[in-house]
């Protein structure tokens, strides 16, 4: 039996403190005052694709202060790392893919010296021409990017999924309606605040290497990174520090700077430290995809969803990355609905821009915006109530997605209620204020679901439990603080599953020499698995210590509870002893204080044509928004957001709401004014004083509404959390817009010229 | 080179530093105080903000050389883990941390508001923050944290 008492509430989080006095320590604030440390920079190239022809290193070389000046020829191991696949090169050969492939490194004693080496390299390059257009480059005939992808038949496809339930001609055929639209996302950074940064430090005595680099996976770099430093990978010990924001990003970015540090510290023998720009981090790091989604949509006249076709182009950019998005896209192209045939078909396509990587939602903020438009103009075109219109299609208990996976309540299945509880909200049944006919006012909505964990066969979770002889427990997780407040969630499962005070908790984390693989900190996971895993691990202590302690308290092992640093037999609460005294017992009765949690969600289980159980829970939600939109300037102002979503149980509602309110006001942006512009492979925007993100200016008051229908495999019945706030808020807003100026703009982000540009076309139209 | 002095959280300091070198560089480097971020480098993101005479500035575009004789806060001189000022201590509690990054900058901006204007309107705090990018927290708690500050403050605790 556990009693929650931490479980639930809203308890600070471990490391704000730390943070809001500058005394938290970040990788970029450890290195100023080590004497012994070299500083790297790396030469990136000025062309976005570019054959290169000569590099000449003498000058560089002779410079004052460098140490060491590398090219592709002086490398410790293979040329290629990746999270996925080795096929980016630590340093480029005879080619640059993008403008973040390097092209020769440096280190150097000071900063200076580095800076101004790398700017007397000489490199003779034959300028290519840059692929901008995945549409282009996903025909056959088009020009080969990789010379012999390893990948697919056709030359410049990195990925390609299709789903196909049911019969979906037919079902098009017996529709009363189609609806057929072409939508386009953009391509955008992660703008975390935080640049890229790595500390690698060779290890002479076992002849390894430790790395310190904000990210999300710090065992997934032992595998990322050992072909680059031929090393085996259990010789790489791989540290996070705090991380100043990830949402995906870091997940890839952390190998571009931790391989630069890494092979220019295994060729020097002295730590090394390296750190990107912003320019360079807008240029070089991962990005969210791009997508080009062509969605046809059948339904009957009542507004049942008879059937989708759907197609998805996916611009990968120069390497793999972590490509996931053609599944996740065939996955969520049809919504949280319950749709009996659907052909869904995606391909990622190179393309000479930065990789497209991991980024909050992968692929599903894409995939839901062109539905949840879609659901729009079903229920526009059949003069329909768009949330009758859901809720006639939604998931209920029994129904299966798309992917031929039925869903149940006892996993937590509550889109009905926060569908209800937006459009009843108070606020967003007030009338509309439309006195001035050159502000319009509209209100949208956009339904979504988001599945918890990779859906891999990779995925589970393994953490090392110690108690201490004081009665203290030590847990080894590999998983990143990010700022999303895992710290404070973990403590609070581990102090409620034992039975101890919070204080008695620590976590050694995000260090792979103190955590075994519990998986990357990304997918919405941690708080599941890793979650399942440290109960997993502290279960065995208990069952262990209970058999200590049974006899100590004259009751057998079955009835013996822990709660509140103490042991106690149950019912007998004021007289139990100390949990310090048992572990002490325990300790000097050869029986063991340390054990592994471990836990795998039910296995994936692929059934063919993209059909099978994906993961195992879904957190549901739906968003709400007021907008107004100026229509003689185009500027569109989010004036409520409204967003109930369900993840089964807050662990930690404070921590949830920072989710939620983040994930809405990273969903704004993209809607609204992130876009990076390609041009012949080269970034034309690559500052935050045009490569725009939200200020507190362009952000309403966030309303949140917490849902909780429980997993029952979940910890304390919880979801994840993490990525889900983001997915509605692009068509919810998109659909707002619809309403207030009755324009359908079907790409983001709906800049002023944008609806502009819509405005004038649906004017000369009619 | 030049020799700068200047007062830095409330002590004498003078430095010698190359006539090119920016404060957040000389404040971190060579006074190892980290807790002033630097995001861009470019003036735009507000991580690198410190007090210049009470004001809120951007120390990644302002040259040491332009400091000497004047008067710099960071972060760690107006509250410590033991002692956190009343805007730190109000971060914490209204939840306002995650990654942190834009942390140490959003407070210092909010000491040097709430000194001017004690009782700011939630418009007022938008515009006093809008130059501080956060890309955690939506800035929902963030203002919710200036809001509790400010009322702690006039309550005179
Ligand atoms: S680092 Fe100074 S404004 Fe961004
Ligand atoms: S808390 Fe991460 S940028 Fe503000």
């Amino acid at each position: 039996m556990v009693k929650e008492k931490y479980v639930g509430q809203r308890l600070a989080r471990t490391d704000s403190l730390a943070k809001a006095t500058g005394a938290a320590k970040y990788t970029g604030d450890i290195w100023m005052n080590r004497r012994d440390m070299l500083y790297a920079k790396a030469l990136f190239p000025p062309y976005g694709h570019a054959r290169i022809l000569s590099i000449d290193t003498s000058e560089a070389e002779a410079l004052d202060g460098v140490v060491t000046v590398m090219t592709a020829d002086d490398l410790p191991g293979k040329n290629g790392y990746g999270g996925m696949v080795p096929d980016k090169p630590v340093i480029a050969k005879d080619e640059v893919l993008y403008e973040g492939d390097p092209v020769a490194l440096v280190a150097a004693e000071t900063k200076e010296a580095a800076e101004r080496a790398v700017k007397l390299i000489k490199v003779e390059y034959e300028p290519l021409e840059g692929y901008d257009d995945p549409a282009f480059m996903l025909d056959p005939s088009s020009p080969m990017l990789h010379k012999d992808n390893p990948f697919h038949k056709n030359h410049n496809i990195s990925d390609e999924q299709i789903i196909r339930k049911g019969d979906v001609e037919k079902a098009f055929k017996e529709a009363d309606v189609i609806i057929d639209n072409w939508y386009k996302t953009p391509l955008v950074d992660h703008a975390y605040m935080e640049p890229d940064v790595a500390i690698a430090q060779y290890d002479p005595i076992q002849g390894g290497i430790t790395i310190w680099s904000p990210q999300h996976a710090v065992q997934l770099a032992k595998r990322a990174m050992s072909d680059a430093f031929g090393m085996p990978q259990s010789r790489i010990h791989v540290c996070s520090q705090l991380v100043g924001g990830g949402f995906g990003g870091k997940e890839d970015s952390t190998f571009d700077v931790s391989v630069v540090a890494g092979v220019l510290s295994i060729r020097t023998k002295r730590p090394v430290y390296f750190e990107l720009t912003r320019d360079e981090v807008f240029k070089g790091t991962g990005k969210r995809h791009p997508s080009l989604i062509h969605h046809q949509l059948a339904a009957d006249k009542s507004g049942k969803i008879l059937g989708i076709k759907v197609e998805t182009i996916i611009d990968k950019g120069a390497y793999k990355s972590i490509d996931a998005i053609p599944s996740r896209t065939t996955q969520y192209a049809g919504g949280p609905y319950s749709i009996d045939n659907a052909l869904t078909h995606s391909w990622s396509v190179f393309t000479d821009h930065p990789y497209g990587c991991a980024f909050r939602g992968l692929g599903s903020p894409q995939a839901h915006f062109a539905m949840e438009c879609q659901m729009d103009e079903l229920a526009h075109r059949l003069n329909m109530d768009p949330v009758e219109l859901r809720l006639k299609n939604i998931l209920r208990d029994g129904d299966t997605t798309i992917w031929g996976q039925p869903m149940m309540e006892e996993r937590g299945l509550g889109l009905e209620e926060c569908i209800r509880r937006v459009t009843s909200d108070p606020k967003f049944n007030e009338p509309l204020d439309n006195s001035d006919p050159r502000i319009r006012r509209g209100r949208g909505i956009a339904c979504f679901m988001y599945g918890t964990g990779t859906g891999s066969a990779t995925d589970g979770a393994h953490v090392m439990v110690q108690a201490q002889p004081d009665g203290s427990i030590n847990i080894g997780v590999s998983a990143s603080e990010l700022g999303q407040g895992f710290l404070i969630a973990m403590k609070q499962i581990a102090a409620d599953t034992m039975g101890v005070s919070i204080d008695k908790v620590y976590l050694d984390y995000a260090d792979s020499a103190a955590s075994l693989e519990s998986g990357a900190t990304v997918a919405s996971r941690t708080t599941v698995l890793t979650g399942n895993a440290i109960v997993n691990g502290l279960e065995k202590l208990k069952e262990r210590f209970a058999a200590v302690a049974a006899p100590m308290l004259k009751t057998g092992k079955e009835n013996v509870v822990f709660f509140d640093n103490k042991v106690f037999a149950k019912g007998l609460e004021n007289e139990g002893v100390p949990l310090s005294a048992v572990i002490a017992k325990a300790f000097s009765s050869q029986v063991p204080l340390g054990a592994i949690g471990s836990w795998y969600p039910p296995m994936a289980a692929p059934k063919g044509d993209g059909l099978g159980d994906k993961m195992h829970t879904y957190a549901f939600g739906c968003q709400g928004v007021q907008v107004a939109v100026d229509i003689e300037t185009g500027e569109i102002t989010v004036e409520d957001a409204l967003l109930a979503c369900d993840i089964g149980k807050a662990i930690n509602p404070d921590t949830v709401e920072g989710q939620f309110e983040g994930g809405m006001a990273q969903a704004i942006g993209w809607a609204l004014m992130e876009e990076h512009f390609m041009s012949n492979g080269r970034m034309k925007n690559h500052t935050f004083h045009d490569f725009l993100i939200p200020t507190a200016k362009d952000i309403p008051n966030l309303r949140t509404i917490i849902v909780e229908h429980p997993n029952v495999l979940g910890p304390f019945g919880a979801k994840g959390v993490g990525e889900p706030p983001i997915v509605p808020g692009a068509p919810a807003i998109r659909n707002a817009v619809y309403d207030a100026i009755g324009v359908a703009i079907n790409e983001i982000p709906m800049t002023p010229v944008r609806v502009m540009e819509a405005i004038k076309k649906s004017a000369e139209k009619s | 080179m030049v020799t700068v002095a200047f007062t830095l959280n409330g002590k004498p300091v003078s430095c010698q530093v190359n006539e090119t070198e920016v404060l957040v560089d000389t404040l971190r480097e060579r006074f190892y105080l980290t807790g002033t971020k630097k995001g861009c480098g470019t003036g735009d993101c507000g991580a690198c903000t410190v007090l210049l005479d009470g004001d809120a500035v951007r120390s990644c575009i302002l040259l040491t050389a332009m400091v000497e004789g004047r008067s710099v806060t960071t972060i760690e001189g107006v509250g410590t883990l033991e002692h956190p000022h009343v805007v730190q201590q109000a971060f914490v509690d209204a939840s306002a941390v995650q990654c942190g990054f834009c942390t140490p900058g959003m407070v210092l901006t909010t000491i040097a508001l709430l000194e001017k204007n004690p009782d700011p309107s939630e418009d007022e705090i938008r515009t006093a923050l809008s130059g501080n990018l956060c890309r955690c927290t939506g800035y929902q708690k963030i203002i919710k944290a200036v809001q509790l500050a400010a009322e702690r403050m006039r309550k005179g605790n």
